[in-house]
């Protein structure tokens, strides 16, 4: 079940007193953090940008980033919510510089298609997904992805994604409207082709 | 089949979610026995919940965490360049503005000319007979585009070493 969940009241997040550790000096702990959130982080950013080597590139930026800002980072909010908007933000400004070099939503499915290939029709679902995924604007995409992976209140994508919670609800229902309507459209083209 | 209201497709969103009461859980129930389009739009929304729910996380490479506290010390001193040296250079670039504009309010430029007569040029002698014409400036042109260039390195300035800088401090404060 995908219901508002609360934020809940704010507790002391666990890794806070591992992060004072690091300002102390202890960098190697930072590898366990990096352990721990490395595939919620390459998650995010995959799906803004839709591009593997980008999206690992990406999310190790934002983590080196988060590592130099840790000073900055104050100590009322939860660390993983702090981290995965500096993925979210350093993935859509990845997307920005690339965009100078143009890459269509044609191209983004032909390399999906080599990727895949051998494997499509255990991978229908999965393709057309990504084919109707590709539709959305990298916000709304991302902020469904975290939605689907229930780990996330609303509060939390909203802040992740730098909205309002009301916008992100509306936002991710209009993305998932959104998504169904694409989905239909590609399954009757499916239809048509056979 | 008919294309059903967004108010509908947010309703059935929230029936799928669990997110409403008994009583407007069983308006749609009721709904949904009684009209086809409804029915068939719950199906489309919730194909859509299957085939996320569908969606794993995926995993980076196997040497990521080794990469990044690999690159953690060869992350780039960052250029902090004071805001009060912007704000110094903005208000020396708007004071020397401020005097140009008040002189040539005041006329100080109005008698000012410079020529540019190209048949002074050599080459142009060398290798052209016909006369060619001289380029007349009013002092007062120049020092009125000079204005205008300074005014957008002002801007430039204001943008990129105040407040620019000063969002991103911001943002870096609301985290």
């Amino acid at each position: 079940m995908h219901g508002v969940r609360p934020s809940g009241v704010m507790t002391k997040d666990p890794e806070h007193s591992r992060i004072e550790r690091i300002l102390a000096g202890e960098q190697h702990l930072y590898a366990d953090m990096v352990d721990k959130y490395k595939s919620y982080a390459y998650t995010i950013a995959q799906k803004i940008l839709q591009n593997r080597p980008e999206a690992e590139e990406a999310s190790q930026d934002a983590f080196i980033k988060a590592y130099h800002h840790l000073k900055g980072f104050n100590f009322q909010s939860k660390f993983s919510t702090w981290l995965y908007r500096i993925v979210f933000n350093t993935a859509i400004s990845y997307k920005r510089k690339n965009r100078q070099q143009f890459q269509s939503i044609e191209n983004t499915v032909i390399e999906y298609q080599g990727e895949a290939e051998g494997m499509l029709e255990k991978n229908d679902k999965k393709r057309f997904l990504h084919l109707a995924l590709a539709k959305l604007n990298d916000a709304d995409r991302a902020a469904l992805t975290l939605f689907y992976l229930d780990e996330f209140s609303l509060e939390e994508i909203a802040e992740i994604t730098g909205m309002q919670a009301n916008t992100a609800k509306v936002r991710i229902h209009r993305a998932r409207q959104r998504l169904a309507d694409e989905l239909k459209n590609i399954l009757n083209q499916e239809a048509l082709t056979l | 089949m008919k294309k059903v209201s967004q108010s509908i497709d947010d309703t059935l969103l929230d029936y799928l979610d669990g997110n409403l009461n008994a009583a407007d859980k069983s308006k749609v129930e009721q709904s949904l026995r009684n009209n086809k389009d409804w029915q068939n739009r719950l199906e489309e929304l919730r194909m859509v919940s299957i085939v996320m729910n569908e969606t794993k996380l995926s995993q980076p490479s196997k040497n990521f965490t080794q990469l990044v506290m690999g690159k953690l010390d060869q992350y780039p001193a960052q250029h902090h360049f004071p805001i009060w040296k912007g704000i110094f250079l903005l208000m020396v670039i708007l004071l020397a503005v401020g005097i140009a504009t008040v002189l040539v309010s005041s006329g100080a430029f109005d008698n000012t000319t410079t020529s540019i007569d190209l048949n002074q040029v050599y080459l142009s002698k060398k290798f052209i007979n016909e006369p060619l014409p001289a380029f007349h400036f009013s002092g007062k042109l120049i020092v009125n585009i000079i204005i205008i260039l300074n005014l957008g390195l002002a801007w430039i300035l204001l943008d990129r070493t105040i407040l620019k800088p000063f969002f991103q401090r911001r943002m870096q404060g609301q985290h």
